[in-house]
């Protein structure tokens, strides 16, 4: 009986080398501890759930190759390892990141969220972080202000973001916990504010450094948004977008006045600066004519805040 | 005599199994590296100036990128080859930290037997693309660096494409803290796992040289098997897989014009540095730029009031020439092989645009924007277009864009340039496609 055990798992084996194309694997170990069918279930496991290869093996033993609930105990081990992961890694730099922006009629969240590189910042799986910060963000907004019908912006701190979560799921601090055990880097909700306007007035927004391949939210490097009135029929959404573009580029602190003379190339106040698709006018006479008036208005840069603090 | 050909019979043998290259002088000092480093203290006096390959390190930041960069100066420094850097030295470099400096990539550099290299670790993306454009480390090659307790992370795949995007076609991988894994079969699997993302990127996953160790045990001096056997294997493994660039002196000779000259009773003397190429007495030239193009023979060379019959890239020169007037050719024109380069005016690059610490704006351009560009001796106005999927560039970013010059200057493939506007430095470039202008370009206006 174990004889013919043996036989078959043997016969696998060499299958399995020759067809996973092992023939330049200088194969050291031949008195292998793993048997090969093992071995292709491992693979299996790591590639369906990407979690490390320790692991999967961990809970391939734990089950006794029982591919479902090593799977389902690995995404729940997936949890207490990211924040474990977190701990470790706190206090490591994180000023990397991405603003990500989110629109819906009289609403817009803009939030940031850090991580170490810019090549996580890259990956999917932070986007997708990204989106479920900003949809979190979004929801508690409304939730809030279901009642009010005025104007209303509220900041959000990083202690607060922790605590929304999407929908009925886990909170904003487990997934960002969870994603930190999977890239394995730093990261933190960085802030987050939200706005809702009065059905007249209009909300414009800007995202730059996008991106590519989102397209509920609008992510990138800068991000803004402008609160205004006016503005010609059927053009507000271009003029938003050029205040947008504006305000990123040439980042205003304040507002300033409709009818505050200009002091220079170091001015900060929004009016009055010189309109960056325009040169020859200034902001305000651009908004004079489009018979538009600024509001309001948020910049968001990534890792801002943090290099500020490090000074 | 029997006794020196077997000697010599033994040595040749050896060549055969080690990654032999380059000069037939070195080929009796390329001996295996393990064997170098005994030798190391005898060759020292022998001083030749070795090829320069520029190599990298990529990988997540927790896989061991630093820890390998100072096993392998602890590994060569043992050999003499390289001075030992501490981790700390390599990972923080505090003083280029607090200056802000621009690139902030370390550099190290080590000698293996064969090659110069020198070696950088960028934290980013952006700073990879960064050192591409400027300049300061294209990478011929890079070795990746993975965990063998992790195996590949999500974010692999962006530094593969980044690998890719920035022009490296040689990639070796370096599978790490394999000291901390018990069982062996994980390493297969690691290893087996990166071949095949190695494929599906477009690199050779089958052949890509895979070395397995711990840069940790090579700094701490434990398990030699890991640890300084590793890196050694991997030197040898580098000098072996990535090619050697293409030296300038290869090159069809170019000489960018600096000053022009007429000296009585000898004729037109042009002066500059070769930027690359050999150049010879009798050679056949041509002049090309400023809408200007003509051909003549190099007549004479001077380098320091002497003359000579070859010059090199580098070279500071002048060179008589026959039958032009000094009128004929003006500075920013370069003396080249005939037929060997063209005046383009308009032409595609990547651009890295100098943040407002590094000297440069603090505003964003836009499309339309006119700076004057800067290339080998020459300078002229051009006009920028921004890709469509652009609106603006901010400091600090890099990016594609377009360029028209006023007029067709001498422009290639590859060719380095500057971007200024009024007395300010507003980015630098790399041109990475030649464009044909159409009838809109030429109409525009010049302002």
């Amino acid at each position: 009986m174990s004889l013919t055990f043996l036989f078959r798992t043997l016969t696998r084996d060499v299958a399995k080398v020759s067809s996973l194309n092992l023939q330049h694997v200088q194969s050291l170990h031949i008195g292998s501890q793993l048997l090969a069918a093992e071995k292709a279930l491992l693979m299996k496991l790591r590639k369906s759930t990407g979690y490390t290869f320790i692991n999967c093996k961990k809970a391939l033993e734990k089950f006794d190759n029982d591919i479902t609930q090593a799977e389902t105990w690995l995404h729940e081990q997936a949890q207490k390892e990211g924040w474990s992961k977190a701990n470790k890694l706190e206090g490591r730099k994180a000023k990397e990141g991405l603003v990500g922006l989110f629109v819906r009629d009289k609403a817009a969240v803009l939030v940031e969220v850090n991580c170490e590189t810019d090549f996580v910042a890259r990956n999917e799986k932070f986007q997708q972080l990204v989106k479920d910060v900003a949809f979190a963000t979004m929801a508690h907004h409304n939730n809030k202000t279901q009642s009010q019908t005025g104007y209303v912006k509220t900041s959000l701190a990083a202690d607060e973001l922790n605590k929304l979560s999407v929908g009925e799921g886990p909170s904003l601090a487990d997934q960002l916990a969870l994603t930190i055990g999977r890239l394995g880097e730093n990261m933190s909700l960085k802030r987050a504010v939200t706005v809702g306007i009065p059905a007249e007035w209009h909300i414009g927004s800007y995202v730059h450094g996008g991106v590519s391949g989102q397209t509920e939210v609008a992510m990138g490097r800068y991000g803004a948004l402008v609160v205004f009135q006016g503005g010609k029929q059927g053009e507000q959404e271009t003029l938003g977008r050029k205040l947008g573009q504006h305000i990123v580029g040439e980042a205003p602190v304040s507002l300033g006045n409709m009818d505050d003379l200009p002091c220079g190339e170091s001015e900060t106040r929004l009016l009055p600066q010189t309109f960056l698709g325009d040169p020859s006018r200034t902001v305000a006479q651009f908004l004079r004519g489009q018979q538009a008036r600024v509001l309001d208005f948020v910049r968001f840069q990534c890792g801002e805040t943090a290099s500020d603090a490090a000074e | 005599m029997a006794a020196l050909v077997g000697l010599r019979a033994c040595f040749s043998g050896l060549q055969l199994s080690s990654p032999s290259l380059l000069h037939s002088s070195f080929k009796l000092c390329a001996v295996p590296l393990s064997r170098r480093t005994f030798a190391a203290e005898a060759k020292k006096t022998y001083s030749r100036e070795k090829p320069h390959v520029n190599i990298g390190t990529i990988g997540h930041v927790d896989h061991g990128k630093t820890t390998l960069t100072a096993a392998i100066t602890k590994v060569l420094a043992d050999a003499g080859g390289a001075s030992f850097k501490k981790y700390e030295e390599i990972d923080n470099a505090p003083e280029e930290k607090a200056r802000g400096i621009t690139i902030n990539a370390s550099h190290v550099e080590y000698t293996t037997a064969n090659r110069h290299y020198a070696h950088t670790d960028c934290p980013g993306h952006a700073d990879y693309v960064k050192n591409m454009i400027t300049g300061t480390a294209q990478m011929d090659g890079c070795i990746l660096v993975v965990a063998a307790t992790d195996g590949q992370m999500p974010q692999t795949r962006e530094h593969l494409l980044l690998a890719k995007q920035i022009g490296v076609e040689h990639v070796v991988v370096f599978i790490n803290k394999a000291d901390a894994v018990e069982d062996k079969e994980m390493l297969e699997l690691v290893e087996i796992e990166i071949r095949e993302l190695l494929t599906e990127f477009g690199y050779d996953g089958d052949n890509t040289p895979v070395i397995i160790g711990s840069a940790l045990c090579a700094l701490e001096n434990k398990q030699p098997e890991l640890g300084v056997n590793a890196v050694m294997k991997l030197l040898e493994v580098v000098d072996d897989y990535v090619p050697l660039p293409k030296r300038e002196l290869e090159k069809p000779f170019l000489l960018p014009i600096e000053g022009v000259y007429s000296i009585p009773g000898r004729g037109t003397v042009v002066t500059g540095t070769m930027e690359r190429g050999i150049i010879k007495k009798a050679d056949e030239c041509e002049f090309v730029g400023h809408s200007r193009s003509c051909k003549s023979v190099v007549t004479g060379i001077e380098m320091f009031h002497k003359s000579l019959d070859r010059a090199e890239a580098g070279d500071n020169l002048g060179a008589l020439v026959r039958g032009l007037k000094r009128e004929d050719v003006r500075r920013g024109m370069v003396m080249c092989k005939p037929g060997s380069i063209l005046p383009h005016q308009k032409v595609k690059a990547q651009v890295y645009v100098l943040s407002k610490e590094e000297g440069g704006r603090h505003k964003p351009f836009v499309s339309n924007f006119m700076p004057v560009m800067f290339s080998l001796t020459w300078d002229m106005a051009c006009k920028i277009t921004l890709p469509e999927d652009k609106e603006m560039v901010m400091p600090g970013e890099d990016t594609s864009l377009m360029l028209t010059l006023r007029q067709p200057m001498v422009l290639e493939k590859g060719q380095r340039f500057t971007l200024r506007d009024g007395n300010r430095t507003i980015g630098t470039g790399l041109v990475t496609d030649i464009m044909t202008m159409t009838d809109d370009d030429v109409s525009s206006n010049w302002g």
